[in-house]
């Protein structure tokens, strides 16, 4: 590059120098963000898995009888709906679950204490239906009663809408929680602007004075907000993401997983996502800084 | 093509600056601008760079009515003016170049376009070795030989210069006022609010004067 060339690309406004107090607060701002993202994006997929994992099944229940007798006990009730789901058209398999696997279930709860085995454990019968099969659940319920009357049918819906409801409640408040965050994005960057304003104002008069338009005064504002901004946020949702790797490594490291919360870390197109909060911050701050510095302007002769 | 018609001007409550001023600058005159100090020459300057919209009265600059014009036509009359303001006004963080080139960047010029421009001006105002200098680093002299280098370089319609040799010796004086004189015959309608009687003397152009902020016609040029 020519002497020349280098004296003609002096910046209309000076320099900054170190971080200012305003990429403090957005590098914060876009960790927050970038948390507040991830935590959408687990409990998306965690909805997901659990939609996946119980629709197309459904569980058949039996309690033990209030006053069994020979012929209408846990085992032959529990027998005779096994029998009833495989002859019913549309269940692909039937797989009763061993008194083991029963008390496994509970353990989370309850421990794995000899006092468990006295406990009346419900049987549970496992059945899966054929893809795109339709299975009358009142009619099968109805079936099952007169054979087994202490049985009951649970296809988890109300748990599956139940999870649902949970996720769409984390992934809504997440959004809420980014949508505030802009908001406070947009208002630290006015502020910010607002003050540059007022610490360059011998600059910007002297540009109007000498006939810039507003979008060029504006421009030079605007680009230093943007690429600041990018950077601040580049670093606060990096170690977000950075924090969401450790999580999932934990796992790795052995630590026990906490039950029923699903993993926390974010698998590589999720991490992916992170990289959306700098852009849309740079975005944001952009935008905020060329509407302060026009109105600003407009206010001036 | 400039005319001011019963203008007054007045800051906030306080008194009349300026009262009924009324004259015309022909296109390609070359006018002083005299008065005590207080009698309203850089507010008289003020209302002609745009930086001021005038109490009462009528502007009309390069033949457009300010009371009527739409604020978006502001930038395209100011990018027509030059103006050396009494306290310079250069960026400090630029260079001497930049500070010269600022006016041609808004009017869009590239830089392969104007450097040569550029650097000739500066050695004509007798900076060429100057050139990467910051402001806050050159002398009041050069500082003000940086901020007429500044106004003349786009070869405006009109130079306005409040006290533009008030820092320089004798020599460089009349060195800037033949730059002036220069750009006059041009065809730049040049107003040069100044103190100097000896450079009023020299030059036998029209003399305005200011006193207690009524205009009295001295001298037509």
């Amino acid at each position: 590059m020519s002497e020349s060339r280098q004296r003609v690309r002096g910046r209309i406004l000076p320099r900054e120098k170190g971080a200012a107090p305003l990429d403090v607060v957005i590098g914060v701002m876009a960790f927050l963000a970038a948390l507040a993202l991830g935590a959408s994006l687990l409990a998306d997929r965690q909805a997901e898995s659990w939609r996946e994992g119980l629709a197309g099944r459904l569980t058949v229940q039996v309690l033990q009888p209030d006053h069994p007798t020979a012929a209408l006990n846990m085992d032959s009730e529990t027998d005779a709906a096994i029998q009833i789901l495989r002859g019913t058209p549309g269940i692909l398999t039937v797989t009763p679950m061993s008194e083991a696997d029963a008390t496994k279930l509970v353990e989370p709860w309850l421990g794995a204490d000899a006092l468990v085995k006295d406990l009346p454990l419900p049987r549970l019968i496992d059945a899966t239906i054929q893809p795109g099969a339709h299975v009358d659940f009142a009619e099968l319920t109805a079936r099952l009663k007169t054979v087994a009357p202490d049985s009951n049918v649970d296809d988890h819906t109300r748990w599956i809408s139940r999870l649902q409801n949970l996720a769409n409640t984390i992934i809504y408040a997440a959004y809420a929680i980014l949508a505030l965050i802009a908001v406070a994005t947009a208002a630290a960057v006015s502020f910010a602007t607002r003050a540059g304003l007022e610490a360059h104002h011998d600059i910007v008069a002297l540009l109007h004075q000498m006939g810039a338009h507003s979008g060029f005064i504006a421009r030079a504002f605007e680009w230093h907000y943007l690429l600041s901004t990018l950077a601040a946020s580049a670093v606060g949702s990096g170690l977000a993401g950075i924090a969401f790797l450790a999580a999932g490594g934990l796992e790795f490291a052995g630590v026990e997983p906490v039950p029923f919360l699903p993993p926390l870390g974010l698998n590589p197109r999720e991490l992916a996502w992170l990289l959306a909060v700098p852009l849309v911050s740079a975005i944001i701050a952009w935008a905020t800084a060329r509407l302060s510095v026009l109105a600003a302007l407009r206010e001036i002769y | 093509m400039i005319r001011f018609e019963n203008v007054g001007m007045r800051y906030g409550p306080g008194p009349e600056v300026l009262r009924d001023v009324t004259f015309q600058l022909e296109p390609g005159t070359f006018t002083f601008l005299t008065g005590p100090s207080g009698a309203g020459k850089s507010t008289l300057l003020k209302l002609l760079y745009l930086a001021e919209p005038p109490s009462r009265g009528l502007i009309t600059l390069f033949g457009t009515d300010l009371a009527t014009a739409r604020r978006s036509a502001f930038p395209a009359l100011r990018r027509r003016i030059g103006v050396v303001f009494q306290d310079f006004r250069l960026l400090a963080h630029l260079s001497a170049f930049d500070n010269v080139a600022l006016p041609l960047r808004l009017s869009g010029r590239k830089p392969d376009d104007y450097t040569h421009d550029v650097e000739e001006l500066l050695n004509w105002v007798g900076l060429g070795d100057r050139t990467h200098a910051k402001p806050p680093t050159l002398s009041g002299g050069e500082q003000q030989r940086v901020a007429i280098a500044r106004a003349v370089v786009g070869q405006p319609d009109l130079l306005l210069a409040d006290e533009p040799t008030g820092n320089v010796d004798p020599e460089i004086a009349q060195r800037l006022i033949r730059l002036f004189g220069e750009l006059n015959r041009l065809g730049t309608t040049v107003l040069i609010a100044t103190h100097d009687r000896g450079l009023i003397e020299r030059s036998r152009s029209r003399e305005m004067r200011l006193v207690d902020g009524r205009l009295v016609e001295l001298r037509r040029g």
